[in-house]
């Protein structure tokens, strides 16, 4: 016994002393103390957070606030200084003990690096498209998820917010939508680790809200084939690479961010208050013979009534607490950080909550391995029921007759029992009565060990993962809001986890020759994904108060359990980066790539890329040109691939399904296509980087031409195929195709330039313009009448077709109302499907005042579905970013407009909001319908000559109980102008003076305030113009969105160091 | 150290070499079966055709047509609160009509199910099994996509025939087919199922007694297409009376004693059920996966979960006119009137007493009535039968009958006689094409029958059919005290003509194929 307790106690020693040793192994040395000073060239200021090391030696040290150094160093030996934001220096150590260094000011960080797929380059040798951000830049606008930050940040890059829920989604796009599937979201990857694609979620929610924006050290935006090509088949639609923060050698440091702040809605909608609707239902009773309601008598006496938009939104808390500890030696450099995240929701009903831990850590072990390791565990806890709910449309439809709740505390409700009463159930009750939770727990795992064979050669060997566990669980109550009752209580709950690992290994050589660099790379990797998931649903439950699925009757328990492969992936990669004299670089990649979702015969294939770049600037012939820092000229050409479709598509399946006949029965499922295969697109990109003026000056310009071919889409085909892309019972999935042909040409231009730099006072410019056309230029079988239409309440309102761009709008053009008897006879009528036109009646089946007139676009004299035309497309022809950012002393302000011009949006809410025949709430503009009015009062109401329009100039049809003329068919009275300028972030923030602090032990701290989304100009009539979507084909369509909160916000960046 | 970097790197290499098996890339699906690995056994063929006779395949169609169709479209039914059912009582139906679009859409799902299953038999069926166990599950799919295709052709007319979804992958963009083609499929599919399929086989699958019976149907309905001279083809009638008469004289089955039974849960998948849906129950059948029957429902205590009593269809006064005052069995087991007492409903709670006119056919109680516990208001446990024995006895009358104006016939009159008495009313000693079209529409009240059965006499006496629906009483009416008052019509009714007999084109449908508008074309 004693001697086990022994062992173990010596083991504990020699494992505690492994620990220790590993934590503090720096060199121990003999030699003379070198102290200095690291200054600010231009302001003189000291430059704290400077690490000096010195050249070939494992030592080093960090500038304290004043900026004073000490470090031992011996005569001849070289300092090496760098901090960020400043041109790395070196000084060699003379006799003299003291040096003082004045660091020049990065403008263009030429020297920086940028991370290309599995490596990284300095930005100079650059051949490809690759844009990058930094962590700094992203914080501005204070993002619960860092891809809402990328908006205006980025040229190419298109972001519209999916959903304004808290960690709600957004749709990123680089230059363009190239794929119908549905996936046309960029690869991200965090840190090494690929996060699967992020399709439509559901709910509003967004996949990537885990990753927490304060630990990001920058963004880069991999947009051409030649930069993307290295990642394969899943990077067709670009790449965007997320590195995280890392520790330094030097002293330790300690940071503190934080912010509280609170959200408010942006913009109300203008629903009819209680007076109005009055007016409105009393004015149609006379007409329709019925529906009069004794309690609107007198409209005058009556109150504003309930303002349903008042009562559901909020004005709303969020605040984030971050702390981070980083450091290390030459040896062993760690980070480590932890934050709290909390936003609770606008709307009532949505709450997101984030807790995260990260740590960082980077070993060299031994000077031929080097290990490391990237691990994040996050905690997000949703409430999404504002969005499973639809709190939001309920409360546009909900009449303001209505309240809230009741004199005797019940929840208010529709108590009139007329069938043709809209049942709206109250929102409020609703968001406060439901529960719908959404619990996600995440690790992001990678692990690497760098082999170092010769100076030249290396071997990375990398294990990433990640992992995702993930919990909903809702309850839905009994209810009474008036008649609107829910007598059966339900819960659900459901468990599901994803699990993707991935192994790669790659061998790196790089070497120098007299004339030459070369940088080779050849690689493996696979990946591999699987998810599970159980749900279980039981309703009748004795009480609301008990809400666990067991308390619920058992005879009414359904569950279900999947178990996936998702698909697997193998590939083999090369690149060659060779360098001729700093003036011709050329790169060259090529991929192979086996997916498992495509059948066997198919699953292989190759994609590679190629680019030149030449930097004019180190030519002899340019040595004199003083005024130009940088010129470099790049071209790239690649064909890449996707494969974004689930497994198994290619195979008819079968579900089991329970059946009145067998007990259970076999459902075909899906209509397969064996023939499916990749997705192919060429890419050709050249740019131009330019510098002028001392770096003053920075601008890139590149333009690109992207030709996707078979393209991978679920084909929406007509009903008669028996298939559906979405919900539709009995019909089978639809097959995946590769169907057709789209383009995508534009360009991009990014222009930053310090416009006044002087002593005190600084101000930088920055622009971003991004330009693409869509066009679908085939959509394969069919011809020119191959179409994909979506539809709504039976219509099509959006058409993708050949020769046009995707999802553009289409219906009718709208040409006023009926409104004399001139439009009965000059005007074309509506016709049947049988040609014939409907009788001019004021009776059920006709044609009367007040009715919509459409053009007559082919001018055949009736109207039908021939008159209908394409009304705009949804996709922006120009996105910019503009920012300046000033600095005076110790102040900095930020002010930053993202805008968006040429695309339309599908304003659906219009339809039903502004149809006075509609028995739901109405907008005020409802007030203005067609009043039809009477040459002689007491002469016939039938006889067209008697009757006419009094308000002819209106949009609003009459108060007819008919629509034979089918008044809410697609139109231009539905699609509005989208363009907009937001002011996305204000920020204005004061450092405290470092002498000042000094006293306090305190190294800096930085006050600031931020409005974000501040204001927006726009002639959108709804809530919000952006409105991003996850489905190209049905883009821009708004049908009461969750909409982006105007933020403020406080908070404060302290660093604690030594 | 170099002999360890070698060791490293040779480990490495071969690691990188080894890293992926060639099955690494096969990822077969592990929650379902792939039709490739399927149809090995005459059981799992049987697997495949059960789901065609229920469930997901016909839950659109049944939901969202069956009946606006064929009770409310024919002037049998009215609910006043649903916009798109109102413009088929007024016959201002829009392009954009929901119970249009759902009966087209619904019906071709059922028959991109049925070529699934056809195609996937005709391809991967294992050797193993006789050619009389596949032919007659080829006949059971056969069977049921005829019964679909005749669905469309009655409502649409000229139709495009879908044979192999597949095919639409590469070439998606269809015309219509003639409208006599669309026939001629049909009795090629129902007279491969009746060449097929046994004789006597498990309760509720079809039998060839089913499909003889609607191929006499199928011909019935053909006798008088094209036929605007009033008289219809005797050679299709003779067909009738052939498949006709085999199922009234040789089939061995009756007509069940009781006519209210006929639609009581209890007695599923009766004798006298020809084809009937197999419907199944529980928690897990989701929306539109079950029958959706019991939403029609006038009151939620007679229903389960006591919910879903949401459109409670009304009968019109001119549908109560056509019972006469002997005729109760079959009026009250159609539609319940103010005052009527049901007892089986909601049986422990001491029945039900009706306050209105509604529809009583398929309203069979709640979960308790039924001795269902897990039974819901979405997935009713009635078959409910859409062909019958009773049908056939009267489409054998019709047959026979033909293109004479009255006929004595004894064979006739035997059968049509049979349906009456079951019913508790006089037989009759001579029939007319306005007997034969009233008793069907009394017989087959509340089951999808009256709008079909018009569409068949508008295809030869265009002129009657017109009149029998613009001479209609279409108002619902009060009971009070033994006497019904009609209501007022306080919606305007667009007079029928002969176009109102063939539905519009759904819209979306219609701009998602432009070739849907020209002409139809043959098949053949």
């Amino acid at each position: 016994m004693k001697s086990i307790k022994t062992i173990r106690f010596r083991l504990l020693l020699i494992l505690t002393f492994f620990i220790v040793s590993f934590l503090s192994s720096s060199a121990f040395a003999q030699n003379a103390k070198i102290s200095g000073r690291v200054i600010n060239e231009r302001t003189s200021a000291p430059a704290a957070g400077a690490t000096i090391s010195v050249k070939n030696k494992n030592r080093s040290t960090t500038s304290d606030a004043n900026g004073r150094f000490t470090i031992e160093a011996s005569a001849g030996d070289e300092l090496v200084i760098t901090m960020v934001g400043y041109v790395k220096k070196e000084v060699v150590v003379d006799k003299s003990n003291t040096i003082e260094v004045k660091l020049v000011e990065n403008v263009i960080q030429l020297d920086d690096v940028v991370v290309i797929g599995y490596g990284k380059i300095k930005r100079k040798d650059l051949t490809g498209s690759i844009s990058s951000i930094n962590g700094e830049e992203l914080r501005k606008t204070v993002p619960t998820t860092f891809d809402q930050a990328l908006q205006g940040k980025v040229a190419g890059l298109m972001v519209q917010q999916v959903s304004g829920q808290p960690g709600g989604g957004v749709s990123v796009q680089i230059r363009g939508v190239s794929s119908i599937s549905g996936s046309n979201s960029p690869l991200y990857v965090l840190d090494g680790v690929i996060i699967p694609s992020p399709g439509d979620p559901g709910s509003g929610s967004n996949p990537l809200n885990t990753i927490n924006p304060t630990e990001i050290e920058s963004i880069d935006v991999l947009k051409d084939a030649s930069a993307t090509a290295i990642y394969g088949s899943q990077a067709t639609n670009g790449v965007i690479v997320i590195t995280t923060k890392r520790g330094k050698s030097g002293a330790p440091s300690i940071t503190y961010d934080g912010y509280y702040g609170f959200q408010e809605l942006p913009k109300k909608l203008p629903t009819v208050n209680l007076q109005e609707l009055a007016t409105v239902l009393n004015e149609r009773a006379k007409i329709w013979q019925f529906d009069a309601r004794p309690e609107f008598v007198n409209p005058k006496y009556l109150g504003m009534g309930t303002d349903w938009q008042a009562e559901l939104f909020r004005r709303a808390p969020m605040q984030n607490h971050s702390i981070t500890v980083s450091g290390g030696d030459a040896r062993t450099q760690y980070l480590f950080s932890t934050t709290y995240f909390n936003q609770e929701g606008i709307a009532l009903g949505s709450d997101f909550k984030r807790y995260s831990v990260r740590l960082n850590l980077d070993n060299k072990t031994t000077n031929w391995l080097k290990i490391g390791t990237s691990i994040q565990l996050a905690y997000v806890d949703e409430n999404v029921n504002a969005t499973t709910s639809s709190v939001i449309s309920n409360s546009l439809s909900l009449t303001p007759d209505i309240p809230v709740k009741n004199p005797d505390g019940t929840w208010g409700g529709i108590t009139n029992t007329a069938g043709w009463i809209t049942s709206v159930p109250n929102p409020v009750g609703l968001a406060t009565l439901n529960t719908q939770t959404r619990d996600r727990y995440q690790v992001f795992g990678n692990v690497y060990a760098d082999v170092q064979f010769t100076k030249d050669l290396s071997l990375r060997n990398e294990v990433s993962g990640n992992f995702d566990f993930h919990k909903e669980a809702s309850f839905r109550p009994t209810y009474n809001f008036g008649r609107v009752v829910n007598n059966i209580n339900s819960a659900s709950s459901s468990m599901a986890q994803s699990l993707y690992t991935v192994a790669r290994n790659f061998l790196t050589y790089n070497h120098s020759f007299s004339k030459y660099n070369l940088n080779v790379l050849a690689g493996h990797e696979s990946q591999l994904s699987s998810f599970e998931n159980t749900s279980a649903r039981r309703t009748n439950f004795p009480s609301n108060s008990v809400q666990s699925v067991s308390s619920g009757d058992a005879n009414t328990a359904s569950n279900s359990a999947t178990k996936g492969s998702g698909p697997a992936l193998e590939s083999y990669f090369g690149r060659v980066n060779v360098g001729f004299q700093d003036r011709y670089l050329l790169t060259g990649n090529v991929r192979a790539d086996g997916s498992s979702n495509f059948a066997p015969g198919r699953r292989w294939v190759t994609t590679y890329s190629g680019a030149l770049a030449w930097k004019i600037n180190n030519e002899k012939f340019f040595k004199d040109i003083k005024f130009v820092n940088e010129l470099k000229l790049r071209v790239g050409y690649g064909v890449t691939n996707n494969q974004g479709i689930p497994g198994n598509s290619f195979v008819t399946l079968l579900n089991s399904v329970t059946n009145g006949l067998s007990g259970n029965a076999q459902f075909q499922s899906n209509l397969a296509n064996p023939f499916v295969s990749w997705e192919k697109t060429k890419y050709s990109n050249a740019g131009i980087d330019v510098s002028l003026l001392n770096w003053r000056i920075n601008f890139s310009f590149d333009v690109y031409d992207r030709q996707t071919d078979g393209l991978l889409l679920k084909l929406p085909l007509p009903f008669y195929s028996g298939t559906t892309t979405s919900w539709s019972p009995g019909a089978l999935q639809a097959p995946y195709v590769n169907v057709g042909a789209v383009s995508n040409k534009g360009f991009d231009f990014r222009i930053n330039s310090t416009n006044i730099r002087n002593k005190n006072f600084t101000w930088k410019t920055d622009l971003t313009v991004s330009h693409n056309i869509n066009k679908v230029v085939s959509l394969g079988a069919g011809g020119d009448a191959a179409n994909l239409s979506q539809t709504y309440n039976g219509y099509v309102f959006a058409k993708t077709v050949p020769g046009r761009s995707m999802g553009e709008f289409y219906g009718y053009v709208f040409d006023g109302v009926f409104a004399t008897p001139e439009d009965f006879i000059t005007h074309a009528l509506p016709v049947n499907q049988s040609g014939v036109a409907y009788p001019i009646s004021p009776s059920g089946g006709g044609i009367w005042y007040g009715d919509r007139k459409y053009k007559d676009l082919n001018g055949d004299g009736v109207i039908d579905t021939k008159d209908q035309t394409f009304l705009g497309s949804p996709l922006p022809k120009v996105q910019l970013g503009f920012g300046n950012s000033f600095s005076y002393k110790n102040f900095d302000l930020n002010v930053f407009f993202s805008s968006s011009f040429g695309n339309k949006v599908f304003n659906r809410l219009v339809i039903t909001q502004t149809n006075p025949q509609s028995n739901a709430n109405y907008f005020r503009s409802v007030m203005d319908f067609a009043r039809v009015s009477y040459v002689d009062p007491s002469g016939s109401t039938s006889n067209i000559y008697n009757a006419f329009v009094s308000n002819p100039n209106t949009k609003i049809v009459g108060l007819r109980n008919d629509n034979t003329n089918e008044n809410n068919r697609p139109s231009d009275l539905y699609i509005e102008n989208a363009s907009f300028v937001r002011c996305k972030n204000i920020t204005l923030g004061y450092r405290i003076p470092e002498s000042f602090l000094s006293r306090f032990h305190l190294h800096a701290l930085r006050f600031y305030a931020t409005v974000s989304n501040a204001f927006i100009i726009t002639n959108y009539s709804g809530m919000d113009p952006e409105i991003g979507s996850w489905n190209p084909l049905q883009a821009g369509w708004d049908g009461g969105y969750y909409p982006q909160p105007r933020t403020f916000t406080f908070g404060l960046n302290l660093n604690l160091t030594k | 150290m170099k002999y360890i970097n070698k060791i490293t790197l040779v480990v490495l290499i071969a690691t990188c070499c080894m890293a992926c098996k060639k099955s690494f890339l096969d990822r077969p699906s592990q929650s379902q079966i792939s039709s490739d690995n399927f149809y090995k056994s005459t059981a799992e063929l049987r697997l495949a055709t059960a789901n065609l006779y229920g469930g997901a395949p016909w839950g659109i169609w049944h939901h969202e047509a069956y009946l606006p169709f064929g009770d409310i479209l024919s002037g049998n039914a009215y609910f006043p609160w649903y916009g798109d059912w109102v413009q088929l009582y007024t016959r201002t139906i829009t392009a954009g009509n929901a119970v249009m679009q759902g009966g087209w859409k619904g019906l071709y799902n059922l028959v991109g199910q049925c070529n699934t299953v056809i195609n996937s038999i005709e391809k991967n069926a294992s050797k193993e099994i006789s050619l009389s166990d596949k032919n007659a599950a080829l006949g059971e799919a056969k069977f049921i996509r005829g019964m679909a295709y005749y669905y469309l052709a009655m409502l649409w007319g000229p139709v495009p025939i879908i044979e192999d979804n597949s095919k639409l992958i590469q070439n998606p963009l269809v015309k219509r087919n003639i409208l006599t083609d669309v026939y001629k499929f049909i009795t090629n599919d129902i007279s491969f199922a009746a060449k097929n399929l046994p004789a006597i086989v498990e309760k509720g699958r079809v039998t060839t007694w089913s499909a003889q019976g609607m191929l006499a149907k199928v011909y019935l309905t053909m006798a008088g297409l094209g036929q605007t001279s009033g008289s219809r083809n005797q050679q299709y009638l003779d067909s009738a009376i052939k498949y006709a008469g085999n199922v009234c004289n040789r089939s061995g089955l009756n007509l069940l004693n009781n006519y209210a039974n006929l639609f009581k849960a209890q007695y599923n998948d009766n004798p006298e059920s020809l084809f009937a849906l197999q419907w199944a129950t529980g928690p897990s059948i989701a929306w539109e996966e079950g029958n959706l029957l019991l939403t029609y429902s006038p009151s939620n205590d007679i229903n389960p979960q006591r919910n879903g009593a949401w459109t409670p269809l009304s009968p019109t006064y001119d549908l109560y006119l056509n019972y006469s005052a002997k005729d109760s069995v079959r009026r009250k087991a159609s539609f319940m009137m103010n005052g009527d007492y049901y007892p089986e409903l909601n049986a422990a709670g001491g029945g039900f007493t009706a306050t209105g006119q509604s529809m009583k056919k398929h309203i069979i109680g709640n979960e308790k009535d039924n001795n269902t516990p897990n039974m819901t208001f979405t997935a009713s446990i009635e078959h409910d039968a859409l062909l019958r024995l009773a049908d056939i006895y009267l489409v054998y009358a019709e047959a026979i009958l033909g293109n004479n104006s009255t006929t004595t016939n004894s064979e006739a009159l035997k059968f049509f006689n049979k349906v009456r008495e079951r019913a508790g009313i006089d037989p009759v000693a001579s029939i007319n094409m306005d007997s034969i079209l009233k008793e069907r529409r009394i017989e087959f009240a509340f089951e999808g029958q009256y709008w079909l059965d018009l569409v068949r006499l508008s295809y030869w006496n265009p002129v009657k059919a017109v009149s029998v629906i613009n001479n209609q009483q279409r108002v619902t009416f009060a009971f009070n005290n033994g006497i019904a008052t009609p209501g007022t019509a306080n919606t305007a009714i667009v007079p029928a003509t002969i176009s109102s007999f063939t539905m519009q084109l759904p819209a979306a449908e219609l701009a998602a194929d432009p070739l849907l508008a020209e002409p139809p074309v043959p098949y053949y």
